[in-house]
């Protein structure tokens, strides 16, 4: 029977399923070890939680895609709705508006583009690829339009001090990433509906054949994962000090990079939060280091691409294939 | 056959009266009257495509008949969806494992229905007992913690079998289930069968193999051609008098068998055991000859093939082609040696659904015969090439240009023959080539095989239509479980008797062979 076979020659290779499980945690461990001994300044508290700051927008945006990938569907919609969230954000906080019912509108325009999302893939049956780009391109012109490209900066300390601020000793940002980590990681592993998340994403006609209502899960999905967007978009604004044209468009590939990488982390071909956050971590760890090391900005993306290839590599090379997320 | 008087048949759990449905240029089912007594296991037995499935359908409402009623628990099902009869307590158990992957075994036989705690988060240790209790029922064994995915297919489909109890069915419909069972999970199967049976839940049991239908059913109801043939206890009704009645007598339509000179062996397999399903096949072909292979599902016909061909690997084995040994590590070795596979999901497969004809007929043979220099296609004799083929086997196509996938089934089939016709192979294995293809293509198809004997081909003819195959073939070779269960030479058998070893017979049981009378 060829899959006593393949039990066996699992248990045999733990070792290979430890570095296909822990390859990503171990290359960013390398990294840091390796950042910290070529210069001075980058193992300091100082630059640590400037890394985490760093990542906060990015994780939380990431967080939103995990999701949607965990579904079996994927979303690019957050190029275009962190930019949207920025405009409307700076400028409503400028025309006197309280931080709350902007921060509220942001949150909803970008539940509502989620809304949008699911009504296109779950509703007209598009490829989630497709939906999520068209909305992409909406929310990217309809920033265009609201803010003539203009920069709008913000001077309301309140909403500042979200990113600048502390909670005790420890900065808010680091706070309300790791809150958010919990929090998805827990929805999604310890209740009905975030199990029905992953069945979904898994075999959705198993999920169908268990009484699971795929259609309004799905639609859930893209709507919180709407939310999150909008929400890593205005974190992202306030740390940035106010809304530039187009950040989506910065923030767009290491997103992907960052779910991605984590499908490569903890487990094994499948998108998951911690993940994800790994990922993150690990993106703007070497953007950072490469920066401290003096290295020439043009060449860090080189770097960066050389590094994730190397340590997906290392994930992977004992499964003998990447299990691709699907679409 | 008594007629059950409605409302009072408390005996009865599930029956049909003058059921009949229609598919387009077919009726699979005719007026049939079908019943199964609460309690049972009651074995539903025939060919492929005597209506079977359909009838299964018809009764938990995938499908919904054209003429007749249908009655579960004495209730008409007219008007009743998919849903209604599951709350009626039915519950089908179909031949694709609907499992996810990543999940463990406990939490897929509880999904959809997991244990909350107070806080409404999942309470683990309630889904693992509950899970084990279903499972305790059917395969104790099975670890509750192993995420399914490490589990092997005899076992998932334990899982699959343990879920469908959650609902609590009252009638079990198992679709040929034990075609992915090993042994002891068919043992297990069994022991539960026999166990639920005295529980009083009824069981209806399509099935391919005599041996368990002997074993664990109650009752049998034959069906042909959509027709019922008879419905009678399992020990009135012997081994030789089934098959019989499950092949009946009729003269099918039968293409004339074009005899060509046989030549020399060109194809040896020796020893082979791929790694799917199957061990110790050993075979030869001759140059102008086609060898048929039958058996039913899962009895590894397919296997055999793509180990061949290098598509799937094998444990172990040897080929060798016209006495040089083939190394088949990938496809690609084999086609350079002479080789083509024809798959049998010909979409999967055999065609990229949204590329040309011409561009999916030539893809296999590019680089031998259209390449100038291995560097660019010569468009005009590639075109040539196709517009020839597109003549000869009568494909129905607007042009070599249009699109693979707007063609219909059996033209698709026919693309798929023409793109290995034209890469010349002395070799071909077909798997299934008429499978889901019209009467009136299928011969087209046999015309081709044929031509290709002639011009001193060897083929290799998996099918599950015993007519074609024994007008067809010059021998079949009939396999069982994995192995190569018997040889026959297509001019002395029967449909009987292959259908007797297909279905696991052995050869000094088979008493009743002499008085089997050929429909030939």
């Amino acid at each position: 029977m060829s899959w006593v076979g393949r039990k066996m020659s699992r248990t045999q290779s733990s070792l290979g399923q430890l570095i296909s499980n822990y390859g990503t945690i171990l290359a960013f461990l390398v990294a840091i070890i390796f950042f910290s001994i070529a210069t001075d300044t980058f193992f300091r508290l100082g630059n640590l939680q400037n890394i985490i700051i760093q990542s906060t927008a990015l994780g939380l945006c990431a967080f939103g895609l995990t999701l949607v990938l965990i579904a079996g569907e994927i979303d690019f919609s957050y190029g275009g709705i962190i930019g949207l969230v920025g405009a409307l954000l700076a400028s409503m906080l400028q025309q006197g508006y309280s931080p709350l019912s902007a921060t509220l509108v942001c949150l909803l325009v970008g539940g509502a583009s989620g809304l949008l999302n699911a009504l296109l893939v779950v509703g007209f049956n598009l490829s989630s690829f497709l939906a999520s780009v068209a909305v992409f391109f909406l929310c990217m012109g309809a920033e265009r339009v609201y803010s003539h490209g203009v920069t709008v900066w913000i001077q309301n300390r309140t909403m500042l001090s979200l990113v600048q601020g502390h909670i005790g000793p420890v900065p808010t940002p680091i706070v309300l990433l790791l809150g958010l980590l919990f929090v998805c990681w827990f929805l999604q592993t310890q209740t009905r509906a975030g199990q029905h998340v992953r069945a979904i994403g898994e075999n959705i006609q198993a999920a169908r054949e268990a009484g699971i209502r795929t259609s309004l899960v799905k639609s859930l999905v893209f709507v919180l994962a709407g939310l999150l967007f909008a929400f890593a978009g205005c974190l992202e604004t306030l740390r940035n000090g106010g809304a530039i044209m187009y950040a989506g468009k910065q923030l767009l590939l290491f997103v992907l990079a960052a779910s991605f990488l984590g499908t490569a982390t903890f487990k094994a071909g499948k998108a998951n939060f911690p993940g994800t956050l790994v990922g993150a971590f690990f993106l703007i760890t070497l953007m950072n280091g490469f920066t401290l090391l003096g290295m020439k900005f043009y060449l860090i993306p080189l770097a960066q691409g050389l590094i994730l290839i190397a340590s997906v590599a290392i994930s992977s090379i004992r499964r003998g294939e990447i299990e691709q997320v699907k679409f | 056959m008594s007629t059950p008087n409605s409302g009072q048949q408390n005996d009865i759990a599930i029956y049909t009266r003058g059921v009949s449905k229609y598919f387009p240029g077919v009726q699979a089912l005719k007026e049939l009257d079908f019943e199964v007594r609460r309690g049972e296991v009651h074995a539903l037995v025939g060919e492929n495509g005597a209506g079977k499935s359909t009838l299964m359908k018809i009764i938990v409402r995938e499908y919904l008949e054209d003429e007749g009623d249908v009655f579960i628990d004495n209730q008409n099902a007219k008007g009743m969806g998919i849903r209604d009869v599951q709350q009626l307590g039915l519950s089908l158990i179909h031949q694709e494992l609907n499992l996810v992957p990543m999940l463990t075994v406990a939490h897929n036989i509880c999904l959809g229905q997991e244990p909350l705690t107070r806080f409404r988060t999942i309470d683990w240790k309630r889904m693992r007992d509950k899970a084990k209790e279903f499972l305790d029922q059917i395969s104790p064994e099975i670890n509750l913690a192993d995420r399914v995915q490490d589990l092997s297919i005899p076992h998932q489909q334990l899982v699959a079998i343990a879920r469908s109890l959650t609902t609590k069915p009252r009638f079990l419909i198992l679709d040929e289930p034990t075609a992915r069972l090993d042994q002891k999970a068919t043992e297990n199967l069994f022991s539960f069968l026999a166990n639920v049976k005295n529980k009083g839940l009824t069981v209806i049991y399509i099935s391919h193999q005599l041996e368990e239908i002997y074993q664990i059913c109650d009752r049998i109801t034959v069906l042909r051609d959509g027709k019922k043939i008879i419905t009678a206890p399992v020990n009135e009704l012997p081994q030789g008098d089934l098959i019989r009645r499950m092949v009946g007598m009729e003269i099918t339509q039968q293409v004339p068998k074009e005899h060509v000179p046989i030549g020399e062996v060109i194809l040896s397999v020796r020893d082979l055991s791929p790694e799917k399903k199957g061990e110790n096949i050993n075979f030869e072909l001759k140059s102008g000859e086609i060898l048929g292979i039958v058996g039913s599902i899962g009895a590894g016909k397919s296997e055999v093939a793509h180990a061949i061909f290098g598509s799937d690997p094998k444990k172990s084995g040897t080929i060798l082609i016209s006495g040089r040994e083939l190394n088949t590590r990938n496809p690609v070795e084999a086609v350079n040696a002479g080789l083509a596979l024809i798959p049998e999901e010909r979409k999967a497969q055999g065609l990229v659904g949204n590329e040309s004809v011409r561009k999916n007929m030539t893809i296999a043979s590019l680089e031998k015969r259209f390449c100038a220099a291995r560097l660019w296609i010569k468009q005009t004799k590639e075109k040539e090439a196709v517009r020839e083929s597109i003549t000869t086997l009568k494909i129905a196509t607007r042009g070599t240009e249009q699109e693979v996938q707007f063609l219909s089934g059996g033209t698709q089939q026919k693309v798929v023959l023409g793109k290995w016709l034209m890469s010349d192979s002395d070799i071909y294995l077909f798997d299934e080539p008429t499978k889901g293809i019209d009467v009136g293509g299928k011969h087209e198809i046999y015309r081709l095989i044929m031509e290709l004997a002639r011009q001193g081909a060897g083929i290799v003819f998996i099918s599950n239509e015993l007519p074609e195959v024994l007008s067809l073939c010059d021998r079949i070779l009939v396999m069982y479980q994995g192995r190569i269960a018997k040889e026959l030479s297509a001019t002395t058998t029967n449909r009987e008797e292959i259908l007797f070893y297909v279905m696991g017979g052995k050869e000094n049981e088979q008493d009743t062979k002499q008085s089997w009378p050929t429909d030939q």
